[in-house]
């Protein structure tokens, strides 16, 4: 241990390791990530009803994680489950891998009667999955198949597995197709037949709303002396009146190709390719079927019984579980089994009246074609009002069972929930139920009621986007970024060019020396006048003779200006200031109009000096 | 000795009056046009409470049509259109007010809840739709201009005090790349509000293999199906929904944005 220590110490104190360190964290969380993606098992039969002779597939498969061993399969009295096959699917869709495994098994009924398989339990990934139990209703071989069988072709046959069904249950009704072997198109008209489950049902029913359509797998009978193949479909329907209900008789008439018989081999076909057939038209009918439908009774009914019915599991769970007041809660309930899913609905909870609630919403995972079988899922946000809360209190759902012809009632237990006190939320307002009037058709649920305040206008400027002013504004940062640009250029430019600063320089104290020379003239102050004015002279000629300021003299006029072509008139104005300024140390000039009337020579001089070329 | 008479000169010259004058009048216009309008809301929502919803929806869209709008005044239309049993109009009015207040959670609730009374074909807006509706237009033009703002200005002041390049390099680096991904966001939402959509806002409307009357149906779009127009043709506009696509006759939808 100690020695692991020190190599992680070691590990800690360099720093290419600890960025390798949580490089290597990173990816083991994510692949952790992966890993942790909830594995799923269902079991599905591929029909509820079947009869004496037939036989059902039963599916087991796994989403996301691979059994470590099969489950162990129920012995059931006059069931016979034996397996037929497995499969590995592996997919990945938009970056996201997914594998399944599937097995199936066939379920062949010795007897007739009501069969349940139990939960099955498989261990994934170390937990232990179980699915749902599973119903199958097996049935008398009825005499139509025999009286069907035999010498005919093909026919039709409507199966009804239950006589009385509840006015919001959901039953499957089978459309049986029989083609006996030898029929040479016989694939083709299966295929036509398992197609009309993508457009409307074949079947006429009043008094019923069909729901949905899919068809079963298709498998072999013998009926009579006959060897046939059957294909199914399977529609969903759901009583609308209490009463008889007729499920229309079907009439069809398929035309079907037969080999010739004692036909001789041809020479020119000896593999039979261009083979000739016998089509005969064959009339087939399905004989109506009857069923009654029945409400559920009134009586011991639940007080939060909202019409369901079938035969559900309830699994609640909720978080956070840690919260202040005015914090949302989202609570997820599930509803897993058979019945109407898309009608099912939460019912009210009178215990949640310390809760603020939203109305809820709902995803339905099905696992069978007619989306009978499954999962609905709602999700409902509430907001606890008090710290006083201690718990969520206990969920309850209830439904009716059809087959038990009895209600059940579900009950979550309560969870526990720390409520701390929050400041204040607004939290939107939540359903105020208005009254719907005759012209308003009054809606199942609520709506989050209407604003007491008209709240800020909007504006009817549209989009700022669209508005010149704003457009126009955003140019000021670039206009700022080109102007620092161009002042950063100009500044390392000046700095770079110590002439440049120099003559910038002397050209701020000609400025403020020529200012100066006007207060001293007011002044009198005859001294600080010339003084200044020999200053400017030095500083002006220096610049632009490129020698230090201190060094020019009345002299550099014969030495450096003379040579350089400056005009004598501003040569004999500098002798002329030169020499003021060496008569002023002697006889200082006293009269103030006398010294204002230097500086426009001065100034002139000065211009003249400038134009110089240095 | 002279006397002179200074002319007395008022305070505030005429000009500075007038404007003056002229704020003041704005300002009880405004004020006046805001109680009428306050007024109006609260006189519709009485209409709402007391049940007669057809009745509150037309108040609604009176004042929605002659004055200033909010996104409260939508909410509460798109409710009186719900409970008036005009899905269609619901939720037209519940997505005008998610325009203005797109983080509303009564509207998110609502829109949702009249979405799930929709059947048949429909058009769903795709989760990253979502997401960039959670802002308005005119806030993630903020969002843009305030990192561009940002980027920019570092520049600039990196190039005014050069001493500052290190500490300014991360903001506009920073600013830079915000500009980009907010832009491109911006551009998104812009697109997707841009393309026009139709609410269907009656029972059940057929929507045909072609423009004319005589074309075969389709389909069948409810009360409320959003419907992504693809063409337009005369009073006709083509329409897809769902992987279905037809034509509509325009007036049996709203079209959305206005």
């Amino acid at each position: 241990m100690q020695q692991v220590a020190e190599t992680i110490g070691l590990w800690g104190r360099t720093a290419l390791f600890r960025g390798w360190f949580r490089a290597w964290l990173g990816l083991a969380v994510l692949l952790a990530g992966i890993s942790l993606r909830a594995a799923t098992f269902t079991a599905t039969l591929d029909r509820d009803a079947i009869q004496v002779g037939e036989n059902a597939t039963l599916t087991l498969k796994f989403d996301d994680g691979k059994p470590k061993s099969m489950p162990a399969l129920p012995s059931i009295a006059n069931l016979q489950i034996s397996p037929q096959g497995s499969f590995q699917n592996y997919t990945i869709d938009n970056g996201r891998s997914s594998s399944s495994y599937t097995y199936t098994y066939a379920v062949i009924p010795a007897q007739p009667g009501d069969y349940t398989i139990p939960t099955l339990g498989a261990i994934v990934d170390g937990k232990v999955l179980t699915s749902q139990p599973l119903k199958l209703k097996v049935v008398k071989a009825g005499a139509t198949d025999t009286a069907g069988g035999g010498d005919q072709l093909a026919f039709l046959k409507l199966f009804v597995p239950k006589k009385e069904v509840y006015l919001g249950e959901i039953c499957g009704v089978q459309l049986q197709l029989f083609i006996r072997d030898g029929v040479a198109n016989a694939e083709g008209i299966l295929q036509s037949f398992e197609q009309l489950a993508n457009n409307s049902s074949p079947l006429k029913v009043e008094g019923c709303n069909i729901l949905k359509t899919g068809y079963a797998q298709r498998r072999q009978v013998q009926a009579g002396n006959g060897n046939y193949t059957v294909a199914t479909l399977v529609t969903a329907i759901s009583p609308a009146k209490t009463g008889p209900i007729t499920i229309d008789s079907i009439n069809a008439t398929l035309t079907l190709q037969l080999p010739t018989g004692g036909r001789r081999r041809d020479a020119f076909d000896p593999f039979g390719m261009f083979q000739q057939y016998d089509e005969r038209r064959v009339p087939i009918a399905a004989e109506a079927q009857k069923i009654t439908s029945l409400a559920v009774p009134k009586e011991n009914a639940p007080a939060n019984f909202n019409g369901a019915v079938g035969s559900f599991t309830l699994t609640v769970s909720a978080g956070p579980t840690n919260v202040a007041t005015g914090d949302p809660i989202t609570v997820k309930v599930q509803l897993t089994g058979r019945g109407a899913l898309e009608a099912l609905s939460l019912p009210d909870q009178p215990a949640w009246h310390d809760f603020k609630t939203y109305p809820p919403t709902a995803k339905i995972e099905t696992t069978d074609p007619l989306g009978i079988q499954g999962t609905k899922i709602f999700e409902q946000v509430i907001v606890p009002q008090s710290a006083d809360i201690h718990e969520l209190p206990p969920i309850s759902f209830s439904y009716f069972d059809s087959d038990k012809k009895a209600y059940q009632t579900l009950t979550q237990p309560a969870i526990p929930l720390v409520v701390r006190p929050g400041g204040v939320t607004v939290q939107p307002s939540v359903a105020a139920v208005g009254r719907p009037t005759q012209d308003a058709p009054p809606l199942t649920k609520d709506i989050v009621s209407i604003k007491q305040r008209f709240g800020a206008p909007a504006s009817t400027a549209g989009p700022w986007l669209r508005q010149p002013v704003f457009l126009t504004m955003q140019g000021i940062p670039v206009l700022a970024l080109v102007g620092a640009i161009v002042w950063r250029r100009r500044t390392d430019s000046f700095a770079a060019n110590p002439r440049l600063r120099r003559q910038r320089q002397v050209a701020q104290t000609v400025r403020t020396g020529l200012s100066d020379l006007r207060k001293f003239a007011a002044d009198k102050k005859s001294d600080d006048f010339f003084a200044t004015l020999f200053h400017l002279l030095q500083e002006q000629l220096g610049e632009r003779l490129n020698v230090p300021a201190s060094s020019i003299t009345e002299a550099v006029i014969e030495e450096q200006l003379e040579p350089r072509g400056v005009p004598a008139e501003t040569l004999n104005a500098l002798h002329e200031l030169f020499q003021s300024h060496n008569l002023a140390r002697y006889a200082p000039v006293t009269s103030g109009q006398e010294l204002a009337a230097l500086i426009p020579k001065l100034e002139a001089v000065l211009k003249g000096v400038q134009e110089l070329k240095s | 000795m002279t006397t002179s008479y200074a002319k007395s000169r008022p305070m505030i010259s005429t000009p500075a009056w007038a404007a003056v004058f002229m704020l003041l009048l704005l300002g009880c216009l405004t004020f006046t046009a805001r109680a009428a309008t306050d007024a109006g809301f609260d006189a519709a929502n009485k209409l709402y409470e007391q049940g007669k919803f057809t009745e509150a929806a037309a108040a609604y869209e009176t004042l929605a049509a002659t004055g200033p709008v909010s996104a409260a005044l939508y909410f509460n239309l798109g409710n009186a259109q719900f409970k008036s049993g005009h899905l269609g109009q619901a939720i037209h009015a519940y997505e005008q007010a998610r325009q203005l207040s797109p983080r509303d959670p009564d509207i998110q609730t609502n829109l949702r809840f009249a979405r799930g009374q929709i059947q048949g074909p429909t058009s769903a807006t795709s989760r990253w739709q979502n997401w960039l509706g959670s802002l308005t237009v005119n806030e993630w033009t903020l969002l843009l201009v305030a990192a561009f703002w940002i980027s920019v200005l570092s520049l600039a002041a990196m190039q005014w005090r050069p001493a500052l390049k290190s500490s300014l390099r991360l903001p506009a680096l920073a600013g830079g790349l915000a500009t980009v991904v907010f832009g491109i966001c911006l551009g998104l939402l812009w697109s997707a509000q841009a393309a026009p959509r139709l609410i269907v806002n009656t029972a059940d409307a057929s929507v045909r293999s072609g423009p004319l009357d005589e074309a075969k149906a389709v389909f069948t779009a409810h009360d409320g199906a959003e419907l992504a127009i693809v063409d337009t043709k005369d009073d006709w506009v083509q329409v897809t929904a769902s992987q279905h696509t037809g034509w509509l006759k325009r007036n049996q939808g709203l079209v959305l944005p206005r």
